[in-house]
């Protein structure tokens, strides 16, 4: 179910009346009825796949249950290999296995040897990602000590299988999610307001922003060697938009949602457009994946302790891994690597945490924000492109100066409506975005009177006939 | 909780006012405008008497010029034709001419040659160039008959027109706005309804290899036009354009048919399989003339 769908206008509130008039006296069934509402919503896309959350749950309820039993290291151990096995290995079947398969045909015929790969035609499970890590984060945490392995199944599922967060994050601790589902709720007003403001802002950004830029972006990289210079280059800050209207805006609604049944989950994006280096780009883009692959892989591996090689080694390992994470093919390891490249300059100079403190940001700073935008829509080319092939050859096609024409953008009567929508939207993003960066605020909050324009903003200059799905959703 | 209800009712009825007002009044300025062919027809065309009225899709709109065809035939026809709609579309249109007071001796249904045979009509993609007449009960009847989320839109846009001005939103909401600047704007016809496609490349070989096409007009709606058309005195002739490789064969059916799917043998005449370009559009029109012309002298 999507969230800018019909199904789910009327899908949320009915659960919201269930939850908060029919049981909202009995914590167990408002637990139960979150289960049951994000196995329907997970179920819309195919039921077939709810068996697998299903058993991801039952292995780390269990595991969970089992690593307070026993205190003998080896024992502790040997369970959460096995929750790392079976979460890992669910995502590896699912996600790469054709890639390996693929990957490894490819490296053969290099040495002059041809095999018939062995292809499997797997669908893969929408937000097997995001609920993989979330669970394997309880494991985790439980093995470490630092959060009690919760003894009440309904609430586990819960906390797995939450909807508003289910299928494009912000991928959740436990330690900060599980405690909600044990506490008993109120409902807080200014609260659940607050969530619908953010619902309102989240559908801006991925109906209007967001896909109406796709309108453009899907023609520019679908036949990019027909186009301009400068066409693609519009076309890669385009995307750079697209990716972000969707994914934060599908962040913001999850948010929302959550608010209005009392749950509050993390940013996870803090207008990272606005940022002054790729150091604090990462700091404000994904928050949720960044600090889970900082706690669980970077941190554990030394971070940024040691000598200046295994500092390398640590922040090389996390971004092509986070690279990898996005998706099955070597444009997101590319993707990955070309970050890491960027970030390791600032590491080794000491400047990676120049603004962890100084939020405000002044109009002198602007050089930097815009030439840390360039760098990052360089690398969302490779994010985009379908082959490493197909990137390198946009990007020297950017830099080859074929042509100045922008004749794409005004060649008919909707190009150019098109155009003026997401130049007005973008702009519209940003403002708001600068004016809350400057209020100290962490996220855009609007005012009713605000609220009700964005709305009728949504309402018409929305993408409502041909919407395209939430992108992060492949991941 | 009453707080909560209070203030979202508040944002939810400040949403809903102010988006139904902009939307009736999109709807306004188009019904003012001439942009879509129901509004031109109301608007633009003073006739209301016409020999001829050429009913059709893309194919009707691109392959039959009125103004050749008036000029050799010395009557005066109208092009009310829509690209991607179907012969359900048709008769809507039919309905909307005739609601608007019009008369005409000939009604030419020059649909897509696929469309005659649709066991199964839907909405049609343009159909909500109607939208502005939704309150009109042809239009309305016409919406509910569908099933399907943009039919049900569409059909109850006569209550809440913000459903479908705003699934509309690139083609209605904003050729509104330019309507209130520019009312006289068509969009992509000319003030007798045409509009050709233009010629990208010459590529002058004749076509040789024809497949045959049955048509045998099994559609439930040119029934429906056939006895609208009989009710208010029109003839219907059903007119089959040029297709650059297949040749429509027809067996006897109760209304007159004019078939040119072989009209064109070279492959300079078609932009695309079932379309012609300019240079087809012209041999086109005269070609129709010439057999029209049998239908008009005995009427002399």
């Amino acid at each position: 179910m999507l969230f800018n769908s019909i199904d789910f206008a009327i899908f949320l509130p009915i659960v919201f009346v269930l939850y908060w008039f029919v049981v909202k006296q009995h914590l167990r069934l408002q637990n139960t009825l979150l289960v049951i509402a994000s196995y329907v919503f997970y179920g819309w896309w195919d039921w077939r796949f709810l068996s697998l959350i299903l058993f991801s749950t039952i292995v780390d309820f269990s595991i969970g249950i089992y690593l307070k039993k026993t205190s003998h290291a080896k024992k502790r151990k040997y369970l959460l290999w096995t929750s790392i096995g079976v979460n890992i290995g669910l995502l590896m079947f699912f996600k790469y296995y054709n890639f390996f398969v693929d990957s490894f045909v490819t490296a053969f015929s290099f040495f002059g040897n041809s095999i018939q790969p062995n292809n499997l035609d797997i669908i893969l499970p929408v937000g097997i990602s995001f609920y993989t890590f979330q669970t394997l984060s309880y494991t985790i945490d439980v093995y470490n000590k630092k959060l009690k392995p919760t003894q009440n199944f309904i609430q586990f599922a819960a906390f797995v299988s939450f909807f508003p967060q289910l299928v494009a994050g912000p991928i959740e601790r436990a330690k900060h999610l599980l405690p909600q589902f044990i506490t008993k709720r109120k409902f807080n007003a200014n609260f659940a307001m607050s969530g619908i403001y953010l619902i309102i802002w989240g559908l801006f950004k991925k109906v209007v922003v967001a896909d109406n830029c796709a309108f453009f972006v899907n023609q520019i990289f679908d036949g990019s060697s027909n186009y301009s210079s400068l066409e693609l280059f519009i076309g890669a800050i385009l995307f750079g938009f697209q990716i972000y209207g969707d994914f934060s805006g599908y962040s913001d609604i999850a948010i929302g949602v959550a608010r209005l049944f009392g749950f509050s989950l993390m940013v996870n994006f803090s207008f990272p457009y606005f940022s002054r280096n790729i150091a604090e780009f990462w700091r404000r883009w994904h928050i949720s994946l960044s600090t889970w692959f900082r706690d669980y892989v970077y941190i554990p591996l030394g971070g940024s302790r040691g000598t200046s090689m295994k500092q390398i080694r640590n922040v090389l390992i996390v971004f092509l891994v986070s690279g990898f994470w996005h998706g099955a093919n070597w444009t997101f390891i590319i993707w990955g690597g070309i970050h890491a490249l960027l970030f390791l300059p600032l590491l080794l100079v000491n400047k990676n945490r120049t603004y962890v403190n100084d939020t405000k940001i002044s109009f002198q700073q602007l050089p930097k924000i815009v030439f840390t935008f360039l760098l990052v829509t360089f690398a969302w080319v490779f994010f985009r492109a379908d082959t490493a092939t197909i990137a390198v050859n946009y990007i020297v096609d950017v830099f080859s100066f074929k042509g100045h024409s922008v004749a794409l953008f005004y060649k008919t009567s909707k190009s150019v409506l098109f155009s003026l929508i997401i130049l007005f939207s973008v702009i519209t993003m940003l403002v708001f975005e600068f004016l809350s960066i400057q209020k100290h605020k962490k996220e855009v909050i609007l005012s009713p009177i605000m609220a009700v324009f964005i709305t009728i903003l949504i309402t018409f200059m929305g993408v409502f006939k041909n919407p395209s799905d939430f992108i992060y959703f492949q991941f | 909780m009453t707080l909560f209800l209070k203030k979202f009712g508040i944002l939810f009825l400040g949403f809903i006012c102010l988006a139904t007002a902009l939307s009736f009044g999109s709807l306004w300025a188009l019904r003012q405008s001439s942009f879509y062919k129901p509004s031109f027809l109301a608007n633009a065309v003073d006739e209301s008497k016409f020999d001829y009225v050429i009913l059709g899709a893309s194919n009707g709109l691109t392959t039959l010029n009125t103004k050749v065809i008036d000029s050799v035939l010395a009557i005066d026809g109208i092009n009310l034709s829509m690209d991607d709609t179907a012969v359900s579309s048709q008769y809507l249109m039919l309905q909307h001419f005739l609601a608007e007071g019009k008369q005409t001796k000939y009604c030419i249904l020059a649909s897509s040659p696929s469309s005659f045979d649709f066991k199964r009509n839907a909405i049609n993609d343009n159909d909500y160039r109607f939208l502005m007449y939704a309150n009109r009960s042809y239009v309305s009847d016409y919406y509910k008959q569908f099933s399907g989320k943009r039919a049900s839109l569409l059909y109850h846009s006569k209550w809440m027109p913000t459903l479908g001005v705003s699934y509309y939103n690139a083609e209605l909401f904003f050729p509104s706005m330019m309507s209130l600047v520019r009312p006289n704007k068509r969009n992509r016809f000319d003030e007798k309804g045409n509009y050709t496609y233009p010629v990208f490349q010459i590529e002058d070989e004749l076509i040789t290899d024809i497949e045959e096409m049955p048509i045998a007009f099994s559609n439930a709606y040119v029934k429906k036009i056939k006895g609208l058309c009989d009710a208010n005195g029109i003839t219907l002739i059903c007119y089959i354009s040029p297709i650059k490789t297949k040749y429509a064969t027809i067996n006897s059916v109760p209304f007159n048919v004019i078939n040119h799917s072989n009209g064109l043998n070279n492959m300079k005449y078609f932009h695309d399989e079932i379309h012609v370009n300019t240079l087809g559009r012209e041999a086109s029109s005269l070609n129709f003339a010439n057999d029209f012309e049998a239908y008009i002298k005995p009427s002399e």
